[in-house]
C-alpha cells in the first residue's frame, strides 16, 4: 500500500500490464514523446519503445479504428483520448465497431481494446471542452464503461478494464488527476467490472452516482451529517455492466434515492437508474428518485455560471431533504 | 460464359469482343515487362483458375439476384462487372497468412480465401448455422483471415490498418488487404486510417475501387481532381490498373502485396471499373437512369469475363475447356445455394440469435428487461 496520485496509479495500472503481457500497447495524441497531455503516460515511452507507446495524428477516428483493427487480431490496444470530447469524432468506430463485432460475427471476433481519458468538466474550458460522455458510450450494447473515483478505483478498473476481452471504456477525471490516496502495489490488484462500492455507509438517504460526483456525494454526507441525517453514498464504479444488486439493496435500506451526475438529465445515467429502481424496487420507496445533474444547457465559460451549472453538494444536501421531506 | 438475360446488364447479354479492346487487354499485359514476365509464365492451369474465380463470383451475384427475384432475400449488393477487381487483388494474397476485409461488393473474397461459397449464401439467408450464426449478411471468417465487411463506407480503412499495425508489431511478414470505394476515398475516417498506416509504414495494400458511382452519385459529382493521383498525397507507391483485367489486377497487386512484406507498405493499387448494375438490386432502374447510357455502353463492352474469355482463346485455351469449367462452377454454385437453402430448415432460437455471444457489456440487466 501506497499513497499516489490517480494519476500515478493509471500509470502504474498500464506499466504493470503491459510488463505482464506483450500484446498490450498504449496509442493516442502525445502519448509517447510528450507523455500525455496530462502526463498519465510519463515514462512509458523510454520503457517500452515507440513500437508500444505509439503517438498518434490528430485523428480520434483513424486512431480508434486502428485500435479495433489491430485488437480484432490479437492485440489488446489502450486508446487514450486526450478527452472523451474529443472521442465524438470515434464514435463510429467505437459503436459501429467495437461494440458490434462480437456479436455481428456470432463470437467469432472478439475486440479486447480500452478506450481511456478524462471526461466531464475540468474548469473554464468552454462548451465543447466539458461534457460527460457516460451515455454515448453505454448506450451501445457491447461497449463497457467504468468511471474511477479514486487512485485505488483507478488502477483497481484500468487493469480489469486491459484484461477484459469486450471494449471497455475507462473515463476518467482532469481534475481527479492529482487526487492522492492509498493504493495496493500488489500486481494483480484488479477490481471486477460490474461491482459497486459503498463509499459511506449510511441509512437514511442513498446518493448513487459515479465517476468524479463521489466526491461531491461524498461531501454532501458530510453536510447532511452536521444535520444529523445519515447519507449513504454509493458508488456505482461501472455503468456497464451495472450492479443492480447493490443499488436494490441500498434501496432497500434506506428507502430514498438521489441520483448525481455530472452529465445532463435529459436521458441521462440518472434516468436509467431511477428507472431501474422504479421496476425493481417500487415497493421499497418512500419518495421519488430525484436526480441533481449538470442544468440542461450546453457548459458556460464564465466561472460563476459554470459553478452554477455544475452539480454541487449544497444541490445534493438539498435533493436529499426533499427525499426525506425535511 | 453462358448469359443470362434476365438476371445480366443488357449489355451482357449478346456480348460479344471488341478486337480493340482484347488488344488493348493483351498489351496491357505485354507492354510491361515485369507483368508480361508473371503473366506469361502461368500455365493453362493457372489461367483457367482465374476464370474459374471469375465465374464463380459472377454466378454467386446472378444466384443471389435469383433469390431477390423470387423473395428468398429482400435484396442484394453485388459486384457485377466488378469481379475482377476482388479476384485478381485477393488472389495475390497468400489464405491462411494475409488477412483481408472486402467490402459487401466483393463477396468473392470470402471464398477466394477459402470459406465455403454455401456460407456466404447463408449469411445472406441468416440461418443458425451460418459462419456467424445468422447475425449478419456481411460475412467472415477470422481463422481464413477475413475480416467481415463493415457495413459503411470508409471504416474498413483505419481497421485493415490496425490489422497491420498488429502484424508488423509482431515481426510476421503478413499482409493485410482492403478495398476503398471511390466514394469512400472522400471520407475522413478513409483519409485518417490511410495517413496513419503510411506514418507508420504498415504492411497494408489499399485497392482504391473506383467504379465510377457512390450509391447514386457519380464520381464526377462527388470528387475534383484525378483519383489515381489520391495516393500521391500520402507519400505513397501506386499503381493504376484497369480493373477489368483480372490478370493485370493480380499483377499490379501481387507487386503491392510483396513491397509490403518486404517492409516497404503501404501500397496502393487504383482499380478503374464500372458498377454494372445498382447499388443493390433494389434500384438498378435508377442508376441506368440516373447515369448516361453510354456509361453503361462504354464498360459494358469490357465485361470481365468476356474480355478474359477471348484473352484465353488468345493464349490457346479451347472453347471447350472453357465450357468445361463453366459447367463445373455452374454446378458448384447452384449447389452451394441449394445447401444453403436447405439450412433455412433448422430452426432459429430466438433466445440464442439475438443474446447468445453477446458481449457482456451488453447482457446482465439489459438481458432482464429484454422486450416482452
Amino acid at each position: 500500500m501506497a499513497e499516489i496520485t490517480y494519476r500515478e496509479a493509471l500509470n502504474a495500472a498500464m506499466v504493470e500490464e503491459m510488463e505482464r503481457d506483450d500484446s498490450i500497447f498504449l496509442m493516442g495524441e502525445e502519448v509517447a514523446a510528450y507523455d500525455g497531455a496530462y502526463k498519465v503516460s510519463k515514462g512509458m515511452l523510454d520503457r517500452f519503445g515507440p513500437q508500444r507507446v505509439v503517438d498518434s495524428p490528430i485523428s480520434e477516428l483513424g486512431f480508434a479504428g486502428l485500435g479495433v483493427g489491430a485488437a480484432m487480431v490479437g492485440l489488446r490496444p489502450i486508446i487514450e483520448f486526450m478527452t472523451f470530447n474529443f472521442s465524438i469524432l470515434a464514435l463510429d468506430q467505437v459503436i459501429n465497431s467495437a461494440a458490434k463485432m462480437y456479436q455481428m460475427s456470432g463470437g467469432q471476433i472478439n475486440v479486447p481494446i480500452v478506450f481511456r481519458g478524462p471526461t466531464g468538466a475540468a474548469l473554464q474550458l468552454g462548451a465543447q471542452h466539458s461534457q460527460a460522455c457516460e451515455t454515448y458510450y453505454v448506450h451501445a450494447p457491447g461497449v463497457k464503461l467504468v468511471t474511477p473515483a479514486t487512485p485505488a478505483d483507478a488502477k483497481g478498473l484500468l487493469k480489469a478494464a486491459i484484461r477484459d476481452d469486450d471494449p471497455v471504456a475507462v473515463m476518467e477525471g482532469e481534475l481527479l488527476y492529482n487526487l492522492k490516496g492509498e493504493v495496493p502495489d500488489d500486481d494483480d490488484f484488479v477490481i471486477p467490472l460490474g461491482v459497486a462500492d459503498v463509499k459511506k455507509p449510511g441509512s437514511d438517504v442513498s446518493i448513487i452516482t459515479h465517476g468524479k460526483m463521489v466526491h461531491v456525494a461524498l461531501q454532501a454526507a458530510q453536510q447532511l451529517g452536521k444535520e444529523d441525517i445519515d447519507a449513504e453514498v454509493l458508488d456505482l464504479r461501472s455503468l456497464r455492466p451495472l450492479d443492480v444488486d447493490a443499488i436494490l439493496d441500498t434501496v432497500a435500506r434506506t428507502n430514498r434515492v438521489v441520483y448525481v451526475e455530472e452529465g445532463w438529465p435529459y436521458v441521462g445515467v440518472g434516468a436509467q437508474i431511477a428507472t431501474l429502481i422504479q421496476e425493481e424496487a417500487f415497493d421499497h420507496l418512500d419518495a421519488p428518485v430525484l436526480r441533481v445533474s449538470q442544468a440542461d444547457v450546453n457548459m458556460p465559460y464564465n466561472k460563476r455560471l459554470e459553478q452554477a451549472t455544475k452539480p454541487s453538494a449544497a444541490r445534493v444536501v438539498e435533493a436529499c431533504k426533499r427525499v426525506l421531506y425535511v | 460464359m453462358r448469359r443470362y438475360p434476365a438476371y445480366d446488364p443488357p449489355e451482357y447479354v449478346d456480348w460479344e469482343a471488341d478486337p480493340e479492346l482484347v488488344r488493348a487487354y493483351r498489351s496491357a499485359l505485354e507492354d510491361d515487362a515485369e507483368v508480361a514476365g508473371l503473366v506469361g509464365s502461368f500455365d493453362e492451369a493457372t489461367l483457367l483458375s482465374f476464370y474459374r474465380d471469375l465465374l464463380t463470383a459472377r454466378l454467386h451475384d446472378i444466384s443471389l439476384k435469383r433469390w431477390v427475384r423470387q423473395g428468398v432475400i429482400s435484396k442484394a449488393w453485388l459486384g457485377t462487372g466488378e469481379e475482377a477487381v476482388t479476384v485478381g487483388a485477393v488472389r495475390a494474397l497468400e489464405p491462411g497468412r494475409d488477412v483481408v476485409t472486402p467490402m459487401i461488393r466483393n463477396a468473392a473474397a470470402c471464398y477466394l480465401m477459402g470459406m465455403p461459397l454455401a456460407d456466404l449464401f447463408r449469411a445472406y439467408l441468416a440461418t443458425p448455422d451460418g459462419p456467424n450464426g445468422g447475425r449478419d449478411l456481411h460475412v467472415g471468417d477470422p481463422g481464413r483471415g477475413v475480416i467481415q465487411p463493415i457495413s459503411h463506407m470508409g471504416t474498413n480503412a483505419p481497421v485493415i490498418a490496425g490489422v497491420a499495425l498488429a502484424f508488423k508489431r509482431r515481426g510476421e511478414p503478413k499482409v493485410a488487404l482492403t478495398f476503398i470505394g471511390d466514394g469512400a476515398s472522400r471520407t475522413g475516417e478513409c483519409h485518417e486510417g490511410v495517413n496513419f498506416a503510411a506514418v507508420q509504414r504498415l504492411p497494408a495494400v489499399f485497392v482504391l475501387q473506383n467504379n465510377q458511382v457512390a450509391l447514386g452519385t457519380r464520381a464526377a459529382h462527388h470528387t475534383v481532381g484525378d483519383l489515381r493521383r489520391w495516393p500521391d498525397q500520402y507519400g505513397l507507391p501506386s499503381k493504376v490498373v484497369d480493373g477489368n483485367n483480372v490478370l493485370a489486377m493480380y499483377a499490379a497487386t501481387r507487386a503491392a502485396v510483396e513491397l509490403c512484406r518486404g517492409g516497404g507498405g503501404p501500397a496502393v493499387v487504383v482499380a478503374e471499373t464500372f458498377r454494372m448494375g445498382g447499388h443493390a438490386t433494389h434500384d438498378e432502374r435508377e442508376a441506368r437512369e440516373t447515369f448516361p447510357a453510354e456509361l453503361f455502353e462504354h464498360w459494358g463492352r469490357r465485361d470481365p469475363i468476356g474480355l478474359y474469355e477471348a484473352y484465353l482463346a488468345e493464349r490457346g485455351v479451347t472453347a471447350d475447356r472453357l465450357q468445361q469449367i463453366e459447367e463445373e462452377v455452374t454446378t458448384a454454385v447452384e449447389a452451394a445455394a441449394e445447401e444453403a437453402l436447405r439450412s433455412r430448415e433448422i430452426p432459429v432460437d430466438p433466445e440464442r440469435a439475438l443474446y447468445d455471444g453477446v458481449s457482456e457489456g451488453g447482457v446482465l440487466h439489459g438481458l432482464a428487461v429484454r422486450p416482452v
